[in-house]
């Protein structure tokens, strides 16, 4: 009996969330439908829902014609490299914040928070000049090496580091291991929770940059995929085929690396015995 | 886990070393760098070939080119341009050329050092400030009526004609419009771009002959604004936002429910391209008199720039030479400035449109907005105040008088 | 843990990446718009030239500050309670080992992969009037739907809307992560103790949650204010305004306007507002964010 009740209430979660999904993807069918239209459909009177002749025209245009490839190639190693960087630097700031006590240190922690908050429109031509200076502009790093403050990410690991028993960290210490063990050994594996999520969320960020490697990157050979994207969308008129095409060729890598992070994620919950 | 930071940095550190473009022999060479936007969506190619053109003429000349989208470049420049790596060369079309020359970010040209004997005159004067030039302009363009012959065949509508007014055009978008639901007569769009020019065909204009106040509200300019509006509300044979449904005005025309359509000849090469209809163009009927738009882009030189001559050369060139005129006529790529004869009957040479005559002769009527520097805040300032006439929430009246007094109030020398 | 001179340097070691970072691509420019938002500077000309507080008193006195702010509030109090409820709902969900679940928790994540572009410029042609998506599918059930981004009593809501569709796969889970950290043995012991699952969610999961809680009210917070890319793509502050909200207004001022002075005084008022707010959270979190 109470088998059978436990089954129900799966079946009705599992139908709820098939029409939260649905609701969801609706206008992702919508985006598909497009990018498989040629350009006379796009704007048929009535509406084509499925189009009536497949065209593959923009996949075409975005994989042979435009420097699909190189800008794939750009757009993986600088999201790549900016996930490292954030996830090493915001691990290591979050262990302190989490099991450290030292002076000012909420007043650190207070001014980190508010500096998530002002927007890149006005500090963009400040962090530029910075760049600039630095001899970083129209290079790779000088899109990576911001990443390497991530107050969302220290916050996120922060609140989840909290919650890890001090007792793991004061045996650890009785046994002779150093800090950065304990951060290695202890603090990294028990957060892996919190740090495929945040992979996964890093990396879809960086992924779909737009500002900094468009302000940085002068070269055309250096261009990322969103970059490349938007040039679709020009003065007077805006492909919507292809630039539909190109968004959600532009979205597999980050599907896959979700994928595998799912996956990990739940594993990480299963075998690393959170406490 | 050190080792890997360890080699992360290592590539890091690597990938720095390798940004820095290796130092080829090039002594006696000189490198501009050129930022442009009109070139992208389709005419990269074409610029490609000016440059390479321009090479022919001066080989210790290299030019690293730069494509942005023109959503970006403006955010883009400026962003340079403050942080004091502006490119040599780079474009700005009439409404940015203002506040660049007037703030000091680009430099006064000497043009007695090159050929702009060919250059149409009042694009010339357009960049200039005090008599000197600071800009190059390198294509113009007018606005014309386009229409969708085969609706007017099927209305039973005589073609436009050059002395068409607002009256003979309503009529035949009426016509048109009963043809279908979803059939449109006649698309202008209701914003301060579209008004400033409106009201000059009734005589009106945004301030007075020496543009020291702003004459928004008058009767002039309250008539053409009720005859815009009526359009949308009473006639309805140009659809409101709802009707249009998030589509373009040009994907309107292009989806062929659209009748006639005012807009720039730099629809030609996209509604060549996509239209499978045929199309040809009119100058565009006036209320009273006949006025159109006149929009330039042009070539400067920024006033930090350390290779100032060379730059002017290339500007010069692409603005003022024969052959890159050409290669732009070929391209359909709106009207180059240096009208020589033989690009004259290149641009001529491209159909459709036709009538291409029109768009020379449309040149008779060019009319330009209020020279100012705070231009953007005024039209946006407007633009609130027409769409207020547009859903009905204030008349023709009320919105310009409401318009006149904010606008005198903020903007007001 | 104590600190220790050992640990001082520890401290700092481990730090300083974030620190130098937040130095010199957070500190350095924050600074450089404080002072900016005291000058009248135009981005392409010049120097900027010191005004003193008139950039603050035109902003203060102008009607249009207050609209957006007014703006702004209608977003949160509408997208907040909207998208943690909805995102709570689905994670607890989520928390089920029910057998398939997992494609759920791939297929909702998609939207939150999209560029907000590519997702806004979608949702301008679901949400348009006549043709769009939405309305034809009203039209089945018979209802008749406003003209979504061109109506002003309506132009918020489809933002809020379109924001919940982006965020809720990301803050599900968040919040899942967050359920997937408490002790199973907890429920077991309180399942023994014979507590309804009503009761189960309200005395242990979510008390357990708030930490997660607090990080993801935190985050809305601030995504409200920084609300940006589908207004511009969607609505660009239109109808009459109805839309505009404070970035969107840094950005016009600064950008279009050649006004970074002013543009950066809007912009030190809003790091003001977010700051008090957030330094409310903390202090009110002591109430209830609990710590083990």
């Amino acid at each position: 009996m109470n088998k059978h009740k436990l089954k129900l209430a799966d079946k009705s979660i599992l139908l709820i969330l098939f029409l939260i999904t649905l609701i969801s993807l609706g206008p992702f069918l919508w985006m598909i439908s497009t990018s498989f239209k040629s350009s006379g459909a796009l704007m048929s009177i009535p509406i084509e829902w499925i189009p009536n002749e497949i065209s593959f025209k923009s996949y075409e245009k975005i994989i042979i014609e435009l420097p699909f490839l190189r800008s794939l190639f750009n757009s993986i190693l600088i999201s790549v490299f900016s996930t490292l960087l954030t996830i090493i630097s915001a691990s290591m700031a979050a262990f302190i914040f989490a099991k450290f006590e030292f002076k000012h240190k909420n007043v650190l922690f207070i001014l980190f928070l508010a500096s998530m908050m002002v927007p890149l429109q006005v500090t963009g031509i400040p962090i530029f000049i910075i760049l600039m200076k630095l001899k970083l502009i129209n290079s790779y790093v000088g899109v990576i090496v911001p990443t390497v403050f991530n107050v969302f990410a220290i916050f996120l690991l922060r609140q989840y580091m909290r919650n890890i028993s001090n007792e793991f960290i004061e045996a650890a210490l009785i046994d002779g291991a150093s800090y950065f063990q304990i951060y290695y050994r202890i603090i990294i594996p028990m957060s892996i929770v919190p740090i495929t999520t945040l992979i996964v969320i890093n990396f879809m960020n960086y992924w779909n940059d737009y500002f900094w490697p468009l302000i940085i990157l002068t070269d055309p050979k250096k261009m990322t995929l969103p970059i490349m994207l938007s040039k679709l969308n020009s003065q007077y008129a805006t492909e919507y085929n292809t630039l539909m095409a190109g968004s959600l060729i532009s979205m597999i890598p980050i599907l896959i690396v979700y994928m595998f992070a799912q996956k990990y994620f739940i594993r990480g919950i299963q075998e690393g015995g959170v406490k | 886990m050190i080792k890997k930071i360890i080699l992360l940095l290592s590539f890091v550190l690597l990938m720095a070393g390798c940004s820095s473009t290796p130092q080829v022999d090039v002594k006696e060479k000189e490198t501009i760098t050129f930022l442009n936007y009109s070139s992208n969506g389709g005419q990269e190619a074409t610029l490609t070939a000016m440059v390479e053109a321009f090479n022919v003429a001066y080989p210790d000349i290299i030019v690293e080119v730069e494509t942005l989208g023109y959503a970006d470049y403006f955010t883009q420049l400026a962003t340079r341009v403050a942080g004091g790596s502006a490119p040599d060369v780079f474009e700005l079309n009439i409404e940015n050329f203002r506040a660049y020359a007037d703030k000091g970010a680009i430099a006064k040209l000497d043009t007695s050092s090159v050929d702009i004997s060919q250059i149409y005159p009042k694009t010339l004067t357009a960049f200039q400030i005090a008599g000197e030039q600071y800009g190059l302009p390198t294509k113009f363009s007018n606005v014309v009526l386009i229409y969708n012959k085969d609706l007017f065949d099927q209305a039973g509508v005589e073609y436009p004609t050059a002395d068409w007014t607002w009256e003979d055009e309503l009529a035949a978008a009426e016509k048109i419009r009963a043809l279908g639901d979803d059939i449109y007569g006649i698309f202008r769009p209701i914003q301060t771009w579209e008004f400033y020019k409106t009201v000059a065909q009734n005589g009106g204009s945004m301030m007075n002959a020496d543009q020291t106040t702003f004459t928004l509200n008058s009767s002039e300019n309250v008539e053409a604004l009720s005859m815009m509006v009526a359009r949308i509300n009473d006639s309805n044979v140009t659809p409101n936002a709802e009707q249009m449904g998030g589509m373009g005005d040009w994907d309107l025309f292009k989806s062929g429910r659209l009748g006639m359509i005012v807009t720039g000849i730099w629809a030609f090469g996209d509604f060549s391209a996509n239209c499978d209809f045929d199309w040809d163009i009119a100058v565009e009927p006036g209320i009273k008199v006949n006025a159109t738009h006149f929009f330039s882009d042009a070539l400067v030189v920024s006033s930090d720039s350390k290779v100032h001559d060379a730059a002017t050369k290339f500007a010069a060139f692409i603005s003022g030479s024969g052959e890159a005129a050409l290669l732009r006529a070929n391209a359909n790529w709106d009207l180059p400035v240096a009208l020589t004869d033989e690009v004259e009957a290149a641009y001529m040479a491209i159909t459709p449109p036709a009538n291409k005559q029109a768009v020379f002769d449309s040149l008779n009527h060019l009319v330009m907005p209020p020279s100012l520097e705070y231009f953007n805040m005024v039209a946006d300032e407007l633009q609130i105040y027409l769409g207020k006439a547009v859903s009905g929430e204030l008349t023709a009246q009320e919105a310009l008088d409401q318009a006149q007094a904010s606008v005198s109030s903020k903007f007001s020398k | 843990m104590k600190t220790t001179t050992q640990s001082k340097w520890i401290i700092l070691l481990f730090l300083a990446p974030s620190l130098l970072g937040f130095i010199v691509f957070s500190l350095i420019p924050i600074v450089s718009a404080l002072y900016l938002s005291f000058t009248s500077w135009d981005v392409i000309g010049g120097a900027p030239e010191f005004i003193g507080l008139k950039n603050y008193a035109s902003i203060l006195f102008s009607a249009e500050f207050y609209r957006v702010i007014l703006n702004t509030l209608k977003y949160i109090s509408l997208y907040i309670p909207g998208i943690i409820v909805s995102s709570l709902f689905v994670a607890i969900m989520f928390d089920r080992d029910i057998k398939g679940i997992g494609l759920f928790r791939v297929l909702l994540f998609i939207p939150v992969l999209t560029s907000w572009v590519a997702g806004s410029i979608i949702w301008r042609s679901v949400l348009s009037g006549q043709y769009g998506l939405m309305n034809n599918l009203l039209a089945i059930v018979n209802i008749d739907g406003p003209s979504w981004l061109t109506d002003k009593s309506w132009a918020m809501i489809a933002i809020v809307m379109v924001s919940i569709w982006k965020d809720l796969g990301f803050f599900s889970l968040i919040l899942f992560g967050g359920l997937r950290g408490i002790d199973r043995s907890i429920y077991e012991a309180a399942r023994i103790d014979g507590a309804s699952s009503l009761k189960v969610i309200t005395r242990i999961t979510l008390p357990l949650l708030t930490p997660t809680l607090f990080f993801v009210l935190i985050t809305t917070l601030v995504n409200s204010f920084q609300l940006f890319p589908q207004i511009m793509v969607m609505t660009g502050g239109g109808p009459d305004g109805a839309t505009q909200v404070m970035v969107e207004r840094i950005y016009t001022y600064g950008f279009r306007y050649f006004q970074m002075g002013y543009a950066s005084a809007l912009a030190i008022i809003l790091l003001i507002i977010i700051v008090t707010i957030t330094l409310i959270q903390l202090v009110l979190q002591k109430k209830w964010v609990y710590y083990e």
